[in-house]
């Protein structure tokens, strides 16, 4: 009993002491924790926008959370596709067969999707915006109308909009099609998270998640572990899988669960086929992890079109290393580098198909 | 020995400590999965996605747990005082019960804790 005779001194103080020590460092250690974690939401882009910024710099973390929510918006308002905007400017330009003036921003922004268009055999497409719009993707809330006619469709697949009839000359964009009419639905927000996380890390912001609606650009950590992202299950409840964010990498899915309608009991998904004018068919999700938001926002939506018989052709012409596709039937389908950093979290485990690009 | 005092502040830390792992660690959000901590085994996570018993060896004997519609609940446990078992379901982030004499705990996890996106 003596073995410890300062303790066994006094054993009941020592003991309070130990309990409440345990209860105090619960207590600071988790308020610390959530000091330094900022979280602020907002509505952007058509979508609910979560930022996260891990620093002990509250000063910084309110500017950073400024700066994205104003880049955010900007975004919104330059290239919304159906409200007046800037962009639908420039669409009613083409229409009439005239040079459209475009700013900076929005001839990087034509620029950098004639690339990804180009690299994804034109499963990428922003020129469909006719299409989309008429399946009714291009309101707010979709009133009760049947999807459009087959002869409709078969009309404008036959105009055959591309991003390779834009000509980008000093801050004009000419169309040598008239049928051509942008919509950035497949990667604005992609782009805008670019441009929002280039800004805050240059006002200093090293750790950070900016999140838009589900699709999401993480840099740096939280505290002394990686950023964990959950990836939604296309078919049921929570889950489906977990992966570490590392560094600074962009994660992107596309799904055919975002934006829907049903119509005489059938539903009909947001993400069009350029080459059917129809919603895709096959896969009902994309993951994309790529350090650039806006290859992997455009990425996804070309690779839930392929679809699982030509994902394969897309990641390598794309460039993709980490590609995650589910499709109908609930089967994965994973690049080798995608594999080896997803965790599952369902019961059972789904089947896998693990492929090289 | 434990005087009088010692046992009053054990009795608070003990009660206040499912308040507290609720404050910091808890959310109003519907969990999707229970961590049962057991002796000398690491704890399981166990999904609430899918309704069924799960018996669990305590150092006194064997809990069970019933999960069933996203909740979960002690329905068996060796102890005396059933507190665990009173605790009635759980289903909410951070809600948590444990059978101290059993040395068997658990917390209900939502998505929100275990992850800071979701990507979808």
């Amino acid at each position: 009993m003596n073995q410890h005779p300062r303790l066994s001194g006094k054993p009941g103080r020592a003991l309070r002491c130990t309990v409440l020590g345990i209860v105090m460092a619960a207590v600071t250690g988790c308020g610390h924790d959530q000091d330094l974690l900022h979280k602020s939401q907002l509505l952007a882009m058509g979508t609910l926008v979560d930022i996260s910024i891990w620093t002990r710099d509250d000063g910084l973390a309110q500017r950073a959370i400024a700066t994205v929510t104003q880049e955010l918006n900007d975004a919104e308002h330059r290239w919304h596709a159906w409200r007046p905007s800037p962009l639908t400017e420039i669409n009613s330009k083409i229409a009439a067969g005239q040079p459209a003036t475009v700013d900076a921003l929005t001839r990087d922004l034509i620029k950098k999707s004639q690339i990804l268009a180009s690299a994804s055999d034109n499963l990428f497409n922003p020129t469909i915006g006719k299409l989309i719009e008429v399946w009714g993707f291009h309101t707010d809330d979709r009133p009760d109308v049947p999807p459009p006619a087959q002869d409709q469709i078969d009309a404008l697949l036959a105009n055959a909009p591309a991003m390779a009839d834009l000509h980008i000359d000093g801050d004009h964009v000419t169309s040598t099609n008239r049928h051509v009419q942008l919509d950035f639905g497949g990667i604005a927000k992609g782009y805008a998270v670019d441009l929002a996380v280039d800004k805050i890390r240059k006002l200093g912001v090293r750790n950070a998640i900016v999140d838009a609606g589900g699709d999401l650009r993480a840099i740096g950590s939280h505290g002394d572990r990686p950023w964990r992202i959950g990836i939604r299950n296309p078919r049921g409840p929570g889950v489906i899988a977990s992966l570490e964010a590392r560094g600074d990498e962009s994660i992107f899915t596309s799904g055919d669960y975002e934006r829907y309608f049903i119509y005489k009991g059938k539903r009909y998904h947001h993400i069009i086929d350029p080459r059917t004018g129809y919603p895709s068919t096959g896969a009902t999700s994309a993951t994309v992890i790529h350090s650039d938001a806006a290859t992997a926002d455009a990425a996804a939506t070309a690779l839930i079109v392929a679809g699982p018989k030509k994902w394969r052709a897309v990641a390598k012409s794309m460039g993709l290393k980490y590609v995650m596709l589910v499709d109908s039937k609930g089967t994965v389908y994973m690049t080798p580098a995608m594999a080896k950093r997803i965790k599952f979290q369902i019961e059972p485990p789904p089947k896998v198909i693990v492929a090289q690009p | 020995m434990m005087t009088r005092a010692d046992k009053v502040v054990v009795a608070l830390a003990v009660t206040a400590l499912p308040l507290l792992y609720n404050t910091f660690w808890g959310s109003s959000t519907q969990g999707d999965t229970v961590r049962i901590f057991m002796p000398g085994q690491p704890p399981a996570l166990v999904s609430l996605d899918r309704d069924r018993e799960v018996t669990v060896k305590g150092s006194l004997g064997p809990s069970t747990l019933q999960i069933k519609d996203g909740k979960v609940r002690f329905v068996s446990s060796p102890c005396r005082n059933k507190l665990c078992i009173h605790s009635g379901w759980l289903s909410r982030g951070g809600e948590f019960a444990a059978c101290l004499p059993n040395r068997i705990s658990i917390v209900v996890l939502a998505q929100e804790q275990r992850y800071d996106a979701i990507n979808f």
